[in-house]
């Protein structure tokens, strides 16, 4: 090759431009959380960093956080969830029932309201992987099956469990502990085991991944059990703090993974590019930003509206498009 | 008849094209040769308007030409038929040939139908195709005819410039000469062809002139009278290749053992078939396309559950009954669909090539570290010499003959021993080819055992100890490796 000094030189700016594009999208996500939390402190007139808000802020993006840390495994080989809001809900509801019906003891009903999200989301990945039916599919069924339950359970009233008995499920020490350790393995099984490879590698290209040898359906079935440990976890901490349940009982939580998702830079089909940190970033975004919105004055009501349209616009400018039906000319 | 300028296009950080230069006449057959990823397939689409350059220019009869899109550059009198597959299922033969222009053949809103199978008749008349029906569904053609669909819709505009991009790997023998005769119809007419091949012998008996490219450059231009298949090899290559990349021996022997033995297995086209393979054999698999071969290699890794019969493991009296069980036995498969299915495009070599030593990576706790997957990828890297930045780069910028050794790599680390190559050297370059058969050579050497599916006959003879040839899903000849085998023998059984 002719290596001239003047390709030399365009050699280097084009090697310039691909790493700057590269970390702009590392960064992007991450300058947006400090931004959104630079903003909203500024325009709530320093109300955000109140006390009684950051307690608010803290259980807020505990419950998100912990789930989104669970999806990133299902959201890694290009599946979703719309269950598991109101799977947490019937969680929830399980694990009430249990504490103001009998004498048996708390753990019994911890165990009860993981149980019911581990064996929904499992019947989910299950049901998609062995029947063939898309996941988007099934995880709409369960969605109904479960709004159902939860509507039938608190059809007589709502369910009310008494608070002060829960208080230490409370304390924020508690929850930054369980926090902690739920990234912490997470992380691990993400970036560090065949688990979380596989995950992203039937993401990047499901025949790839069957031919190299990877069991396609455990893997995927796996994730969702994941996810389902997570979402049940986050459900009793939620069933302690609002002290019962009510037909609204983790409501919208499927929407804020999603958007957690996207916002945090993780690609939409997962594969390759998906790392865990991604989710952990989106997941304090959003709720920084459903929270700081609340405060500025936005009407509860109309929040949700917002983080439809915010998460429409994310999507439009990230989504991943090569992999499309599309004709390929590009091919050298 | 058309003059390129300064034609410069950048894929992110790879260039593939600088500065290009070219100039083909009138009534000229111009061969544009080059490895892959030397980018003449992305020369030619910017030509045919299905890409833009970033710099550079063109002039079209002496007037600037610049096609906003492939329909505009049709307009203008450039026409191409395109490397890749390009028909649109569900609709008929002549909606195919006329996407895009069915404006032509509106009236208030309503297309005449009639009018459009009409001229599509005409045109597959004139191209020698009369017996493709213009009403037939596009899903009911085999492989061929559709491809012989696609160059009558390059002829729907009357080009003056015909740009062909590897269309005759597609084709077989029918399909060839109907290409052939037309080029040298437009040739006749005073109109130019820009064809590009791997082919070397036929753009030798085809092209006046012939215009090679290597990473993005052009090299030379060689005249009707410097062409030789030698001169073109080397100037692709970059370096003088010795005349065979063959085995150079004919030892056809092998070990008695046999490791993995398909018995009575029907799945698809094959029927009730039967195959031992031995320790330390190259056992080559011919025939034409749909024979069944590439069945077999599916069947034979356990991607494909056969109706009847079994595939086993001689060592561990394993039935292969999934891929699953086929890698924990140290067998690999390479895919004839690389793009497709042996390799993530979008993950990065190192992803790629650990993925199937996952299992042997883990430590205590199923620890993988990145230094375990660093090492792994590096040393593949180093013996198969990947071109790339480092282990991190993404696949989906290497050429083709490098993604064809990552997927090699991941099965070289994890110490495969048997290995089923369906069509190893399919679509790569001399110099990726070469490297591959001195590769098998010595997998073969160590004790390996290699069953290698293959369209080309030349690579069969060449490095098979034995040759199974299929026609319809049956073993029709086993040959012994010998230097007598030729091509013409072994067409003799397949066709």
């Amino acid at each position: 090759m002719r290596a001239t000094a003047e390709t030399i030189d365009i050699q280097e700016i084009l090697n310039r431009k691909a790493r700057r594009k590269d970390l702009l999208r590392n960064i992007i996500p991450f300058s947006g959380l400090v931004f959104i939390f630079v903003f909203f402190t500024v325009v709530t007139q320093g109300k955000m960093l109140s006390s009684s808000n950051l307690t608010n802020l803290i259980s807020q993006c505990f419950s998100v956080t912990i789930v989104a840390a669970g999806a990133s495994f299902v959201y890694a080989h290009g599946g979703m969830d719309f269950s598991i809001g109101p799977s947490c809900g019937v969680a929830q509801l399980v694990a009430a029932l249990i504490i103001t019906r009998s004498d048996l003891p708390i753990w019994l009903a911890i165990a009860a309201c993981i149980l019911v999200t581990v064996v929904t989301s499992t019947m989910v990945g299950a049901t998609s992987a062995y029947l063939r039916v898309p996941v988007f599919v099934v995880s709409l069924c369960m969605r109904a099956i479960c709004s159902g339950i939860l509507t039938v359970g608190i059809a007589e009233s709502d369910i009310a469990i008494d608070y002060a008995r829960f208080s230490g499920f409370n304390s924020e020490v508690l929850k930054a502990v369980v926090l902690l350790v739920v990234i912490g393995v997470s992380y691990y099984l993400f970036e560090y085991t065949s688990l979380g490879k596989y995950e992203k590698a039937m993401g990047g290209n499901v025949v790839t991944a069957f031919q190299a040898g990877v069991v396609v359906k455990r893997t995927q079935i796996a994730a969702y059990t994941l996810m389902g440990l997570c979402v049940g976890i986050a459900g009793f901490f939620q069933l302690t703090r609002t002290a019962g349940v009510t037909g609204g009982s983790g409501s919208g939580l499927e929407f804020d993974i999603m958007v957690a998702i996207v916002l945090g830079g993780f690609p939409m089909m997962g594969g390759s590019a998906a790392r865990l940190r991604s989710v952990i970033i989106g997941a304090l975004t959003i709720t920084i930003l459903s929270n700081g919105l609340v405060l500025w004055g936005l009407d509860y009501l109309l929040v949700n509206g917002v983080k439809g349209l915010l998460f429409l616009i994310i999507v439009a400018i990230t989504y991943d498009r090569t992999n499309q039906n599309q004709m390929n000319f590009t091919s050298a | 008849m058309l003059t390129v300028k300064k034609i410069s296009k950048a894929f992110g950080p790879t260039r593939a094209l600088i500065d290009v230069d070219m100039e083909i006449r009138r009534g000229e057959i111009r061969g544009l040769i080059g490895e892959n990823g030397s980018g003449k397939s992305t020369l030619a689409s910017i030509i045919a308007g299905a890409q833009f350059a970033d710099s550079g220019s063109f002039e079209l009869k002496g007037k600037p030409y610049a096609p906003r899109n492939m329909v505009g550059a049709q307009n203008h009198g450039v026409s191409m038929i395109i490397q890749e597959m390009g028909t649109i299922p569900g609709i008929t033969v002549a909606a195919n040939i006329f996407t895009g222009r069915l404006e032509e053949f509106t009236r208030f809103g309503f297309i005449n139908m009639k009018a459009i199978n009409r001229r599509a008749a005409e045109l597959l008349q004139e191209i020698g195709a009369g017996d493709i029906h213009p009403e037939t569904l596009i899903n009911r053609l085999n492989f061929e005819e559709r491809k012989i669909v696609e160059i009558a819709r390059a002829m729907v505009a009357n080009p003056d410039l015909l740009i062909v991009d590897e269309t005759t790997t597609a084709l077989a023998q029918r399909g060839r000469e109907l290409l052939y005769r037309l080029i040298r119809r437009l040739h006749e007419e005073n109109k130019s062809v820009l064809f590009i091949s791997h082919d070397l012998h036929e753009l030798m008996s085809i092209c006046d002139t012939i215009t090679v490219l290597r990473d993005g450059i052009v090299i030379d231009t060689l005249e009707k009278e410097e062409i030789s298949v030698d001169r073109m090899r080397s100037l692709m290559v970059g370096r003088e290749l010795s005349g065979s990349y063959f085995r150079s021996d004919y030892d056809g022997s092998y070990s008695d053992e046999v490791v993995l033995e398909a018995k009575r297995v029907t799945s698809g086209i094959l029927e009730e078939f039967n195959l031992e393979l031995h320790k330390g054999e190259i056992l080559g698999v011919g025939g034409l396309s749909d024979c069944g071969m590439h069945e077999l290699g599916r069947v034979l890794f356990g991607i494909d559950k056969p109706i009847t019969g079994s595939v086993t493991l001689k060592k561990n009296n394993v039935q292969v009954k999934d891929p699953h069980v086929a890698t924990k036995n140290n067998m690999a498969y390479v895919s004839k669909e690389r793009d497709r299915e042996a390799i993530i495009l979008n993950a990065s070599i190192k992803e790629n090539v650990v993925l199937p030593s996952l299992r042997q990576l883990r430590k205590v706790l199923g620890l993988i570290t990145r230094r375990s997957e660093t090492n792994l990828t590096n040393k593949q890297i180093e013996t198969l010499r990947i071109k790339c930045r480092n282990g991190k780069q993404i696949c989906n910028e290497l050429s083709g003959g490098n993604k064809q050794k990552v997927v090699f790599a991941k099965w070289l680390g994890k110490e495969s021993d048997i290995l089923i190559l369906d069509c190893p050297t399919r679509g790569i370059d001399v110099g990726v080819k070469a490297a591959m058969y001195k590769l098998m050579t010595e997998l073969k050497a160590q004790g390996k055992s290699i069953v290698m599916i293959s369209e080309e006959l030349p690579e069969l003879i060449g490095m098979s100890d034995r040759i199974l040839l299929l026609k319809n899903g049956r073993l029709q000849a086993e040959l012994r490796r010998s230097p007598d085998i030729s091509e013409k023998q072994i067409i003799q059984y397949i066709i």
